[in-house]
């Protein structure tokens, strides 16, 4: 770590340095391409050293204080070569250099980033997806995987709500596991980092700036995921981040943007009026358990939310490297009062060949401080009882802050905004570096790379509630501090051979082979506070607290891997692929830590056969891909395997006699813990048939692909025979599950003049999950699973044998002849009796759709015209079902009958206002009404940009305005159709709708 | 130069890749070799057995589940225990709507009743927990362990308390759900499903438990404040002998009852508080009634089951919690008119044990979900027999009397009553009578021999038991719980009605029939 600082250092040193020459001259001329037009920003470089310049818009440059004598400039330009030419300079005079680049085929090959390494794109076996910084979504965007949410076929990324910064649950290609983890993995710059949560921060993933991501490139199927073993059966993504150029003058980059957002669309709940009609009609005798104020929570608690993002970055290089360094922040607040997430980050990247070449070195480091203000949550204000005040100055016990004083009701949402701190933060590091020699000298093509790497992320949470907040009339004590630390990191090394030779004309061979190791030690010390003898010192207080419970958690887990790779390329007809990956996991007992992970491929170039010469008329590509592999999970926790004896707590302790002064003693107990000695790695095996084609030169082109994923051995946690184990549950290897779908990609260059330009790029998948096995769980039994608010224990989702993954588990309710549901105020059946046995009970509850879409999809347009551009993604889904659970849980009239809480005092709760149309009196939790069609189509974002044409001095600008989450289209009731994975809906961070005000500038 | 980075990195390659080693150890919790280099080991285990009826897991008041397939909050031992015992009887109902929650109350369970589900596991975490202690705690393994001979000369009245709580459970097991899986210390851990023993078979195995472990538990109150001593043991035998004939359809064991009641009785460790109520408040481990207690304590043992939830549950409506030493009311459980009729009146001035809170009450439960219909039970309160709120104005101080000496008076009467011939009428009347004085603070309640009869004494098992859990029992051993015998809301009909009597026995859970093949449902579900 120190060296990589040291070096960093000395070579940011030596980019100051300005060269001093003592006789000088001057170079000047233009470059063009081919057909003689001006390359605007070309890059002229003077060989040897660090100094360059670029083309302007006439494709002009000027060289000054170049040293006297033969000297050689490098002009090179994306997608053409490098050109070197030679020429005198004389000192104190100015000499005219020309160049005209053609246009290079080798730069122009498109290579796309596998597990460790890099393939061209005609050679990649496996569904590989590459999103590169200019298709990204654009917008007031915290979260880096926010960037691509639409782009992908198959990739579902499903913003858990609309706090700022908030994180996503990501799907490829559905989920492939039930109690272990469904996220994929993440692969920064050959990094694989740790994504868990953290208390101190809403997404780990949000110290990644943006802007620094030049592309993320998603691995799909076994023959690119297997090759991470146990870590791939979700997909991997890989993000690479932005590079200096070699030989590249000094180029400045600025990106800065202001936004705005608010809520969109109405919670449902009843106004002081209508509240106050319903009280009336149904519990006339609580009327005076009502206020006279008129108080919409929501109001109070939501409001306009800023933001601004400022991105700043130096990039370039000189003959043998090249370095980017970045630095970025971003300050949003979130639309529900107190709420805000702040970064600040800063990214360095540098690379360097030596000997020839032979040994390349490249390092990255970036880190970020983000901080979090989380709120309070709006629970309440779904609630709270619309004429009750907002503050109620003779409250001296709660702040002046209207309060029912009971633990039963509602708190008051803006007292806690106002009263309540509660912050984190989080340090985080990242660093590696790659370093490849080439070992030429042994054998031709061979070389060698390791990878040493980092990932570092420490910080706390800091919670406050002031005895005028929390005391004992709420809550079991007065006052609350809370100290949360957590430092977890993860240490990585990666050694592995790479061979790459042509056999001869038609055999290409690539084998890779490699060890890998990774360490992850978590720390979770905490300390809590009640009973604060005074609230002055706010988080500072911890010495007043009369009650400390302190405790700390600590894991470690270890992964070790032997890994290899052949690529083998027949003619440029055939392409095979083969992988296999050992992984030793820390996770697993010692008779079944090992697993084993094979993968094979092949595609076939169908326009590269002699044959198939009349097709190239029509197609310029046209591959199929078949692909089998089976890889793995291992995300459940550590030691889980092991038997282990966990102490009681000071609070659980139990008191065995007294002692000699009559007083108990208590004892600290200790329990054996379930474990299960034979768990084992999950497997999923997947299939994948794929076809790429291009036409009309690449204008049009697109990927179809079908797969089939079966995961066995599904860790589950699963009750075993009572008596057996140290707990009804443990978790062991049960069940089978299975993803089928369907991918369709497609991109196609409309218009592509000098004054015009579009581009549409579309990407539909269909996906269907079924478990296929459960221990022994047969026929119509299942796993009730979907907890929902409303009663303690209550499901809505079962897992069975043959349906899919939580499907919803609920009544048919009877509708009446004008399509309401039958209420329980009739004397009517309200539900559909299943059975037939003339009662209504669980056994009449059926399987009625389920949370994941049969279909989502997203389309990314691009359009230019003269110096405006306009550009847009549009997403949807078909088939999610979605459990309104607030309107389930609130829908209803006995919310106005009160709640008694002593000294015959009564609060009231609010209602939702599909009573008004259900007339439910009890709530009827397990009715299919509350099961809805949340297909949706949402128009994500919508971006209006303006580039000024380049001045001297300044390479680019451009001002830009974006429109996000600016309509969305269901037939969805709840606020937002997209409300997580789980697909119940309960009272959510609001996602806002907002504007993006922004520029960029470059120079 | 260029040979020596090949060669560095080469060995630089091999080096690393010769790392393999992947035994990491836990660091929260520790393995069983460090466990038990402590020779405090054995308490604490031993201690959680014990605590296993008081706590929901290894964090207080709530977190590190024992029981995993429900909230935790509603895993607790005692919890469940009670409002299986209470709920569907005619002396207890329960506001809440909490899925299957109101089947208790109504005799509407089946076999997904998540309650259900909690006892049923609670059983079984206790045996399992007692043959894993037994497991652990044999001479070998001891001798292995070099542990020192102070705990080495403990371990066989160890040893005989594991077994003892193990038998309270499997007691507990057969009497909620008839034929239950059997399993002891000779199986282990992840081994194949056990096989369901007859109700018959696990209640002779617990009749030979108890006379088997005698010998080496402590004499009668002499173990420390928590732990079961032979009181305890002869207290169990007392249960199980006098519900033996339902146990075992038909036989009887009348006079091992009154053995067993006399053994309590001679040993003179226990009496009779001169106040009844002084049983059930927060310092009611001075109790000298009290053969067998859960313990709970406001600081040291937190739980949202065991007294916190029958302390809180029953206070609502007018009732100001602060009476009761706790900081709010959950409006939760009333008692039903069958009850309160049973006493002389409502005020408890006559009988004191009529603990009753009325105002604002209706008599009548006309809805189950509406806290002021029914009489309210303020039995339970956190608050000392000298009026001091307990320690935390949350979790209660008051220890449940899982036994008391009371009972044994009933139990004797009963056996004779029914038959056993090594007692007498005479001394059973005397018994019922001491129990009688207590209550009405003078003779005027007192019963002559031809007063009792065992209509009289399931009567008065209610006044003098009533919410301590043994309700359901009762009834069943007495013909009225299902078939016979009404009250409000039995059957999910107002005014009350017969029900089948399969309900005499609570399902197997549907989880454990899916994770068991062995395991055969019980008769009507």
């Amino acid at each position: 770590m120190k060296n990589i600082l040291r070096l960093v250092v000395a070579f940011a040193a030596a980019l100051l340095l300005v060269q001093q020459g003592y006789a000088q001259g001057t170079v000047k001329g233009t470059a063009t391409d081919e057909n003689g037009e001006a390359l605007i920003g070309a890059t002229i470089l003077l060989v040897g050293s660090s100094r360059g310049t670029a083309t302007d818009f006439d494709g002009n440059y000027v060289l000054e204080n170049v040293p006297a004598g033969e000297q050689q400039l490098r002009a090179s330009y994306t997608g053409y070569g490098d050109f070197t030419k030679t020429i005198t300079v004389r000192d104190g005079e100015t000499v005219t250099l020309d160049f005209q680049l053609g246009e290079d085929a080798e730069v122009l090959e498109e290579v796309v980033v596998i597990g460790y390494g890099s393939v061209r794109k005609e050679d990649a076996t496996g569904v590989v997806a590459k999103i590169e910084d200019k298709n990204f979504n654009r917008g007031a965007i915290v979260s880096p995987e926010q960037l691509i949410s639409g782009k992908v076929a198959g990739v579902q990324i499903a913003p858990g709500d609309g706090s700022p910064g908030g994180g996503s649950a990501i799907r490829i290609r559905g989920g492939t596991s039930i109690n272990a983890s469904n996220e994929p993995l993440f692969v920064i710059d050959g990094m694989p980092i740790d994504n868990e949560g953290v208390a101190g921060s809403r997404n780990p993933l949000n110290f990644l700036n943006p802007s620094d991501i030049e592309s993320f490139t998603v691995l799909k199927d076994a023959s690119a995921t297997a090759i991470y073993g146990s870590r791939g059966a979700n997909g991997v993504i890989i993000i690479t981040t932005k590079k200096g150029q070699e030989g590249g003058r000094p180029r400045v980059n600025y990106d800065g943007y202001y936004t705005v957002n608010e809520i969109r669309g109405e919670p449902g709940m009843l106004d002081a009026g209508n509240f106050r009609d319903v009280v009336t009609f149904f519990a006339p005798s609580r009327l005076n358990a009502l206020g006279d104020n008129n108080t919409n929570w929501f109001d109070e608690m939501l409001r306009q939310a800023q933001g601004q993002n400022h991105s700043l970055s130096v990039s370039g290089g000189g003959q043998d490297f090249g370095y980017r360094i970045s630095a970025g922040y971003q300050q949003l607040e979130g639309i529900i009062r107190g709420s805000e997430t702040e970064r600040t980050s800063f990214g360095l990247n540098y690379n360097h060949k030596f000997f020839d070449d032979k040994l390349k070195v490249s390092t990255n480091l970036r880190g970020a401080r983000t901080r979090d203000i989380f709120d309070p949550g709006i629970g309440a204000a779904w609630d709270l009882d619309p004429t009750q005040p907002v503050f109620d100055a003779d409250n001296d016990a709660f702040g002046g802050f209207f309060s029912y004083g009971n633990s039963l009701a509602p708190r008051n949402p803006v007292s806690a905004a106002e009263q309540r701190v509660d912050q984190g933060q989080s340090f985080r590091t990242i660093g590696n570096m790659e370093i490849e020699y080439a070992l030429d000298d042994l054998l031709e093509g061979l070389s060698v790379k390791t990878n040493v790497g980092f990932d570092i992320n420490q910080g706390d949470r800091n919670t406050f509630e002031p005895t005028t907040y929390t005391n004992t009339q709420v809550a079991n004590f007065n006052g609350l501090v809370k100290i949360e630390n957590f430092t977890r990191t993860n240490y990585l090394f990666d050694a592995y051979l790479n061979y790459d030779k042509a056999l001869n004309e038609r055999n290409n061979l690539k084998l890779t082979a490699g060890y890998s190791y990774q360490d992850f030690y978590e720390q979770y010390p905490l300390f809590e506070g009640q009973n604060l003898s005074t609230d002055q010192f706010g988080i500072n207080g911890p010495a007043q607290a009369e009650d400390v419970f302190p405790s700390n958690s600590v894991f470690e887990n270890r992964l070790i891997s032997f890994w290899g790779r052949a690529i083998y390329n027949f003619d440029e007809r055939y392409i095979l692929t083969a992988t296999l990956r050992r992984d030793g996991s820390t996770r697993f007992g010692p008779e079944s830590r090992w697993g084993l992970f094979p993968s094979a491929a092949v595609a076939w170039r169908v326009l590269q056969e002699d044959w198939a010469e009349g097709l190239n008329n029509v197609f310029s590509d046209l591959k199929f891909r078949v692909s089998y592999g089976i890889t793995g999970n291992q995300d459940i926790g550590d030691y889980r395997y092991l038997p282990q004896y966990a102490f009681s707590d000071q609070r659980a302790r139990y008191q065995i006699g007294t002692d000699a002064d009559g007083n108990p003693i208590f004892v600290n107990t200790a329990r054996p813990n379930a474990y299960d000695p034979g768990l084992q790695w999950e497997e999923t095996a997947s299939l994948n048939v794929g076809l790429e084609f291009g036409f009309a030169n690449g204008r049009f082109n697109g990927a179809l692909e079908y797969y089939t994923q079966t995961t066995s051995q599904l860790l589950f946690e699963v009750n075993v025979p009572a008596g057996t184990n140290l707990s009804d549950r443990v978790l062991t290897n049960i069940g089978e599950l299975e993803n089928q779908g369907v991918e369709l990609t497609l991109n196609a260059n409309i218009l592509n003049t000098p004054d015009m330009s579009w581009d549409l790029t579309g990407n539909v998948a269909y996906n269907r999950n079924e478990v296929l096995g459960l221990s022994n769980i047969a026929g119509d039994a299942g796993i009730l699973r979907g907890g929902i608010a409303g009663g303690v224990g209550n499901n809505v989702q079962i897992l069975r044998v043959g349906q899919a993954v939580d499907a919803f588990y609920v009544y048919e309710h009877i509708l009446n002849d004008d399509g309401t549901p039958v209420s329980d105020e009739d004397d009517l059946m309200m539900y559909v009796d299943q059975n037939e046995d003339g009662q209504i009970n669980e056994l009449d509850r059926r399987i009625f759709q389920n949370p994941a879409p049969d279909i989502f999809y997203g389309l990314t347009s691009n359009f230019r015209f003269k110096s405006f551009d306009l550009a847009m993604t549009i997403r949807g889904a078909i088939g999610n079902y979605v459990y309104n659970n607030n309107a389930s849980n609130r829908g209803y009239f006995q919310r106005v009958q009160g709640v008694n809480i002593g000294d015959d005092r009564f609060f009231l709760n609010n209602v939702h206002e599909s009573v008004l149309e259900t007339q439910f009196v009890a709530p009827q939790y397990f009715s299919d009404y509350y099961v809805e069609d949340a297909s949706f189509m949402r128009l994500d974002n919508v971006t209006l940009g303006y580039t000024f044409l380049p001045k001297r001095g300044i390479s680019s600008l451009r001002l830009y305005v974006t429109g996000q989450n600016l309509l969305v289209f269901t037939k969805y009731s709840g606020l937002d159709p997209e409300v997580g994975v789980n697909g119940i809906d309960n009272a959510p961070y609001p996602r806002p709708m907002g504007f993006i005000f922004g520029a960029s500038l470059g120079l | 130069m260029k040979k020596i980075i090949n060669i560095g990195l080469i060995a630089v390659l091999a080096m690393m890749s010769a790392c393999t080693d992947l035994d990491v150890q836990p660091k929260n919790d520790l393995t069983p070799d460090v466990f038990f280099t402590d020779d405090a080991a054995y308490e604490r285990f031993l201690t959680r057995i014990y605590a296993g009826l008081a706590v929901t897991g290894q964090q207080g008041p709530a977190g590190n589940a024992d029981i995993k397939s429900l909230d935790e909050g509603f895993s607790s031992y005692l919890r469940q225990y009670w409002q299986l015992q209470e709920l569907p009887t005619d002396e207890a109902v329960i506001a809440w709507n909490d899925d299957g929650l109101p089947d208790l109350v109504t005799q509407g369970w089946s076999s997904t009743n998540q309650f259900v589900r909690a006892m049923y596991y609670r059983v079984f975490f206790q045996v399992s927990l007692a043959n894993e202690f037994l497991r652990e705690s044999t001479p070998e393994k001891l001798d292995s362990r070099g542990v020192s001979k102070e705990v080495a000369d403990q371990m066989s009245t160890y040893r005989a308390e594991a077994r003892f709580m193990r038998a309270l459970s499997y007691w507990h097991g057969i009497d909620f759900f008839g034929d239950i899986p059997f399993y002891t210390e000779d199986q282990v851990i992840g081994s194949t499903a056990p096989t369901q023993f007859s109700r018959r078979e696990v209640f002779n195995f617990v009749v030979n438990e108890l006379n088997e472990i005698e010998g080496d538990m402590l004499e009668a109150g002499t173990a420390p404040y928590g732990r079961a001593d032979k009181g305890a043991l002869w207290m169990l035998q007392a249960k199980l002998y006098l519900n033996g004939e339902v146990y075992t359809d038909g036989e009887t064991y009348w006079n091992e009852a009154v053995d067993a009641c006399n053994k309590i009785i001679e040993s003179g460790a226990y009496t009779l508080m001169d106040e009844y109520h002084h049983n059930f408040l927060a310092d009611n481990d001075r109790s000298t009634e009290t053969i067998m207690s859960v313990n709970f304590d406001g600081d040291a043992t937190q739980t949202f089951g065991g007294t916190t939830y029958l302390v809180h549950a029953a206070i609502g409506g007018a009732m100001n919690a602060e009476n009761y030493g706790v900081n709010n009311g959950w409006g939760g459980l009333r008692t039903l008119p069958s009850l309160v009729d049973r006493f002389p009146d409502e005020t408890g001035n006559i009988d004191e044990r009529a603990i009753f809170f009325t105002e604002g009450q209706t008599k009548a439960v006309e809805a189950i979900n509406e806290f002021t219909n029914g009489y309210t039970v303020p039995k339970y309160q956190n608050i000392t027999s000298e009026g001091v709120p307990g320690s935390d104005p949350t979790f209660a101080d008051t220890d449940y009397p899982m036994f008391r000496f009371g009972e044994v008076h009933l139990i004797y009467a009963e056996a004779v009553l029914r038959g056993a011939t090594n007692g007498d009428l005479g001394t059973a009347v005397a018994y019922i009578n001491a129990l009688r004085q207590r209550a009405y603070n003078n003779d005027a309640g007192n019963i002559a021999e031809g007063d009792l009869n065992l209509d009289f004494i399931l009567d008065e098992r209610s006044r003098e038991l009533y919410w301590e859990g043994v309700r359901r029992t009762d009834l069943i051993r007495f013909g009225q719980f299902t078939e016979n015998g009404t009250w409000a809301w039995k059957g999910n009909i107002r005014e009350g009605t017969t029900t089948s009597p399969h309900l005499r026995l609570y399902p197997i859970p549907a989880e454990e029939l899916l994770a068991n093949d062995n395991l055969e449902q019980n008769q009507g579900y």
